[in-house]
């Protein structure tokens, strides 16, 4: 076969597609998946009747006095986005609210350990038409302050068109600002959700997050500017106190290698939010932005895990004067690393091996000294 | 007279399920398009377990707009494209479970398949392919979709499709493995 000719390539493919062989056809599974899904369909088309018959009976008092917990309006691009915190009689676990073009959305907490959350795991869940019914449950990591970080957003899930963004705030934050590519500002207020004061705002990807605020009442305590990712999402990283600045935007490749059949490369891009590592595997890029200073300081692990095709892939941040690293893989071996320099930064990455042990590194300078940051 | 509300529950209430003949005719078609969709699916994810995943969730779709979808007389071209558009989700809900850890999460276990003959190489090289250049592979060069089908299924203009499918045979004609199995 040439593959530069087309209808020998069809065939080709003919027959490689032909050799999978399906299990059954899950019919029953589907027609329960689908009948949930018009469930909610039809609930939300009732929530929104029942939204109208409200408006109203209370749309002209309401014109009247407009309602101060009402959230703000802010256009992102061609999108009218809107935010809001729980009201007093909010169900449980409500983080946030709001409409994307007129489609509501909202972000519930589940109290932490239940449902289907692993250890230190918390169910979050997306409803509203907004999601255009890919909405649900999602377990995350729970919702716990850092008081190393003021602007929170540790939890990102992409549903659809729609970017959702959370997190739990410190005592002395009183609200945040984020401001999108046009200009407007979404003013979140923390909501009480289980034991910690949270946030959430939904945006419709590409909306173009230009920085995020957090304000006591003192005025500005932090503030974070993402990496905003060529297909649209934002991801936060560093929050910088005033005054402080990130590091200077640079990018570079800083790992490549082929595991299991499938290539895979880690870029890092450097930038004010901090290091934000691209992993490039199977499908889409996977981003990964670690959030404080003392994870950059500490060379803090980070780990990427594809199931199938089997893909493991790690990296850190050595100190500036490490000349290489050697890795011990959980499989008892080791590797050695040449860190590559992006910005001034000493960054490596790996394909990591299946064993029972967490990976280690220590870094070693040109004379073959082992080189500890400065914290540890 | 029925008061307004009333008329609007029980149309509700009557569309509720689907009825029997058109819940039979759902099945039907599923049994006999699921391998297809499976192989489309899995032209897209490179993986079996995924496939049946998107698959199934693009039949679940079908199902909950079934009566719309019948009426409209080309079912198979609605979950072609649910499957497409599935696939995409699933890459976008999957990039962001990265999180810090000091102990990176421990790899699955080794494949057990091993990719030993033509057809699995041709795959694993697809696989190698960005989502975009292996979907449009699949929708041009196996499913045999035109350029403007192509990109009205991926939501993009026909020179994407074109300039994507120069970039996708470009990397097939000089991917090594293909070219070990003596694919050229």
């Amino acid at each position: 076969m040439r593959i530069d000719d087309e209808r020998d390539l069809h065939g080709q493919l003919e027959a490689a597609f032909e050799a999978i062989t399906p299990r059954p056809a899950p019919v029953d599974r589907a027609v329960r998946r689908g009948r949930a899904i018009r469930v909610r369909r039809r609930v939300a088309v009732a929530a929104g009747a029942a939204a109208v018959v409200a408006i109203g009976v209370l749309a002209v008092p309401s014109l009247l006095h407009r309602s101060a917990a009402a959230g703000p309006v802010a256009p992102a691009g061609g999108n009218t986005v809107t935010v809001q915190a729980p009201g007093p009689h909010s169900a449980p676990g409500l983080i946030a609210s709001g409409t994307i073009d007129g489609r509501r959305w909202q972000l519930t907490a589940a109290k932490p350990g239940t449902g289907a959350a692993g250890p230190g795991e918390q169910i979050f869940t997306t409803s509203g038409p907004a999601f255009e019914g890919r909405g649900g449950p999602q377990p995350w990591p729970a919702l716990v302050v850092n008081g190393a970080y003021s602007v929170p957003f540790r939890g990102v899930l992409v549903i659809g068109p729609v970017q959702v963004m959370f997190g739990a705030v410190p005592a002395d934050v009183t609200y945040i600002a984020v401001r999108l590519g046009n200009g407007a500002v979404l003013t979140l207020h923390p909501a009480a959700v289980y034991g910690v004061r949270a946030v959430a705002f939904a945006v419709p990807v590409g909306a173009g997050i230009v920085d995020a605020a957090a304000y006591s009442q003192q005025g500005e305590i932090a503030a974070a500017i993402p990496f905003n990712e060529s297909d649209g999402i934002a991801y936060f990283g560093l929050s910088l106190t005033p005054g402080q600045h990130g590091l200077a935007r640079a990018s570079g490749r800083i790992g490549s290698g082929t595991a299991n059949g499938t290539a895979w490369s880690v870029t890092a891009y450097l930038g004010p939010w901090g290091i934000c590592y691209q992993t490039n595997a199977v499908g889409t890029p996977a981003v990964f932005c670690p959030p404080t200073p003392s994870d950059l300081d500490s060379g803090g692990l980070w780990g990427y895990t594809e199931r199938s095709p089997s893909l493991s892939v790690a990296g850190g941040h050595a100190p500036a004067s490490a000349a290489w690293v050697i890795v011990s893989q959980p499989n008892g071996t080791t590797t050695k690393i040449w860190p590559v320099t992006v910005g001034g930064q000493k960054l490596f990455a790996f394909q990591q091996q299946t064993g029972p042990n967490p990976p280690r590194w220590t870094a070693y300078d040109s004379s073959g000294h082992v080189v500890r940051w400065p914290a540890g | 007279m029925q008061p307004l509300a009333g008329i609007w529950w029980s149309a509700w209430l009557e569309g509720w399920a689907v009825n029997a003949k058109l819940d039979g005719e759902f099945r039907e078609f599923m049994h006999a398009r699921w391998p297809f969709m499976v192989r489309l699916a899995y032209g897209l994810t490179g993986d079996q377990g995924h496939a049946e995943d998107v698959a199934q969730a693009a039949f679940a779709r079908a199902y909950a707009s079934w009566p719309r979808v019948s009426r409209a007389g080309d079912p198979d071209a609605y979950v072609r494209q649910i499957v497409v558009n599935e696939n995409r989700n699933r890459f976008r809900k999957h990039r962001v479970t990265e999180r810090l850890t000091d102990a990176p999460p421990e790899a699955a276990a080794a494949d057990a398949v091993r990719r030993c003959d033509d057809r699995s190489v041709l795959i694993g090289a697809l696989q190698r392919l960005g989502p975009r250049q292996r979907a449009v592979i699949v929708l041009r060069y196996w499913m045999d979709l035109t350029e403007h089908q192509t990109a009205a299924s991926l939501n993009c203009s026909v020179g994407t499709v074109k300039s994507q499918a120069a970039r996708a045979l470009a990397t097939l004609r000089q991917d090594t493995e293909l070219v070990d199995e003596g694919f050229q």
